[in-house]
């Protein structure tokens, strides 16, 4: 097992090097082969395909009116700062992200600390019916939020939790996949480490601190990605639980603003705007740490 | 293995377990009990409870719109597999070719993973919008009457092609990790005896890459009957007729729009042995291929 982890990861760091070197002479690819104009060019025309939805909101975004019934006029307007403004201060778009920001932040620290906790004891102690506990923990990947918002959904209201922060961020703190990934990423600290440590008399909070974390940056970092973008990406749940407006988060806070579109009261350069706001966090904080993000996600496939 | 287990205080392992399988219990395992429990009962709103047995599954059982749901979740997910698996695979390998840009073309192909749902779902009910759509005069340019708040099987294919865009990011980052893995020898025998770039893919680079590509059908299809909701909710509303009502959204209108808690929790039951036999479908491969793997 741990031998496929250090495997993956080493497809991976010569993944990375390609991407960090960007353009430049990093051929990943040792085909041999001339690369002929033809492959550049269906790589333009599809990731042009990706691309165009996202570069359509942009431009609307930056519009009047946002009307915009045929190619040609997808010319930027100069509405951007207007509309930008409009969005956030009127429409209360900023309330949505920093709602989103806040009800994320909560998830990722609370999900790290208590997901380190669990793996350090499953990995590092000594303790009868581990394995068990380790299996009870990964059961809940059958338990995703859809197989439960109902009942959850009543259990959060009997708690008096309703359309509050608590809602939002508790119910997602334990974590299989983080769990899972720590632990891996634990077991293939070398050994002679961990025994040093040992012979050294270190204590856990020692070793937390000064041997498990200082070795564990890059998938602490690439967990935490994973774990923003989830949290950041969640729609159904916020959807149900949460009922007013000053609550709510982006996801949620798009719908709303698309509601009063079809009402008519609404520009479509203002529901734009808001799905530019809303995408950007996630997209930056992508694209910012792809490199510890990719190296992680090689360990969850294991 | 056993030399790592440096301490050794029971207590200790037991308070660092505890904030984990506390919050698992209490809001993964309990409401999830809550379900099979609700799904034997007549319950909703402002009504008392009342024991019915397997009445609901048998309601499920003989309800046509239900089966009519399963058969939509089914046909949608299949199509999200294999669209989602076809385009980035075709992507993944031409960025694999190419020598020059790769890490451009890597990141302008993988940041959908990052995408909200959300936003997906808007930009698409924009562009393709019936009447003001940037894509509409186009597309009716060449003669097919974009009109999917009216008509099914186009509604399908919106949600379709937005759940196929939002996906491909994902697929490619760990397609490309398993093309990567390929050895260099067999790419250059394939090029001595002269097989050609697409049979090379197909012929050589498909079957070493087999636990990867069975790994994401799986991903992928919880993704589509799980990940999706957004996208119907915002685009299509399970419309028009019906014709987009997968299993999840069918779920939370009889949640939330009808409030049949008995029923609603008996369809969450069964989302749940959707997952379970999935889960165990991945798990059984995952172990299957670390035998040849390692």
């Amino acid at each position: 097992m741990t031998n496929a982890i250090q495997y993956t990861k080493r497809r991976f760091e010569a993944l990375k090097g390609a991407i960090a070197a960007g353009d430049e002479d990093e051929p990943l690819a040792v085909t041999g082969l001339g690369e002929g104009v033809g492959v550049h060019l269906q790589l333009w025309l599809l990731v042009g395909m990706v691309v165009f939805p996202i570069l359509v909101a942009v431009v609307v975004s930056t519009k009047q009116q946002g009307i915009v019934t045929s190619l040609p006029d997808l010319i930027p307007g100069t509405y951007a700062v207007e509309n930008y403004r409009e969005a956030i201060v009127d429409y209360g778009f900023g309330r949505f992200m920093w709602n989103s920001l806040l009800m994320s932040v909560v998830v990722v620290v609370g999900k790290l600390v208590i997901s380190v906790l669990a793996a350090m004891a499953i990995v590092y102690y000594r303790v009868p019916y581990k394995d068990l506990v380790f299996l009870f923990v990964l059961f809940t990947l059958l338990l995703p939020v859809p197989v439960r918002f109902i009942p959850l959904f009543q259990l959060i209201n009997d708690l008096g939790w309703g359309n509050s922060l608590l809602a939002i961020t508790v119910p997602y703190l334990a974590s299989a996949t983080t769990v899972f990934i720590l632990r891996q990423h634990f077991l293939s600290i070398p050994n002679s480490i961990v025994e040093t440590a040992k012979l050294d008399g270190v204590g856990p909070v020692k070793f937390t601190l000064q041997v498990l974390i200082p070795m564990s940056r890059g998938v602490l970092v690439g967990v935490s990605i994973i774990m923003f973008v989830y949290a950041w990406n969640q729609y159904l749940w916020p959807l149900v639980i949460i009922d007013s407006e000053a609550n709510q988060v982006a996801q949620v806070g798009l719908q709303l603003l698309q509601g009063d579109v079809q009402g008519g009261q609404l520009s479509w350069s203002l529901v734009m705007a808001g799905s530019v706001l809303t995408l950007l966090p996630p997209l930056a904080l992508m694209v910012l740490f792809r490199e510890p993000l990719l190296e992680t996600f090689a360990i969850q496939q294991k | 293995m056993s030399t790592r287990e440096i301490f050794d205080g029971r207590l200790e392992a037991a308070l660092l377990l505890a904030p984990t399988l506390l919050v698992s219990v209490v809001f993964l395992y309990y409401p999830t009990a809550l379900a099979f429990r609700t799904s034997l009962f007549d319950a909703g709103f402002g009504r008392a409870e009342e024991f019915v047995g397997l009445e609901n599954y048998l309601t499920l059982l003989e309800s046509s719109a239900y089966h009519r749901s399963v058969a939509i979740s089914v046909l949608f997910a299949a199509l999200v597999v294999v669209g989602t698996i076809t385009v980035s695979l075709y992507l993944t390998f031409l960025i694999h070719e190419v020598d020059d840009g790769q890490g451009w073309y890597l990141i302008s192909v993988i940041w959908p993973y990052a995408l909200p749902p959300a936003v997906a779902a808007l930009v698409f009910l924009f562009i393709l919008h019936p009447t003001l759509g940037v894509l509409t005069g186009p597309i009716e340019a060449v003669g097919f009457d974009v009109d999917w708040f009216n008509d099914g099987p186009q509604a399908f294919l919106v949600v379709l092609l937005v759940a196929i865009w939002k996906q491909i990011g994902y697929n490619v980052i760990f397609m490309i990790a398993a093309m990567k893995d390929v050895p260099d020898a067999l790419t250059e025998t394939a090029e001595l005896d002269g097989v050609g770039r697409l049979r090379r893919l197909v012929s050589v680079y498909v079957p070493i890459m087999t636990p990867t590509l069975f790994f994401l059908v799986i991903i992928n299809t919880i993704y589509a009957f799980f990940g999706t909701f957004a996208f119907v909710d915002l685009l299509t509303s399970g419309g028009p007729a019906n014709a987009t009502n997968v299993l999840i959204f069918d779920l939370y209108r009889e949640g939330f729009s009808f409030f049949n808690f008995g029923v609603a929790s008996t369809k969450s039951v069964v989302l749940f042995l959707v997952v379970a036999v999935l889960m165990v479908i991945q798990f059984r491969l995952t172990e299957e291929y670390s035998y040849y793997g390692a």
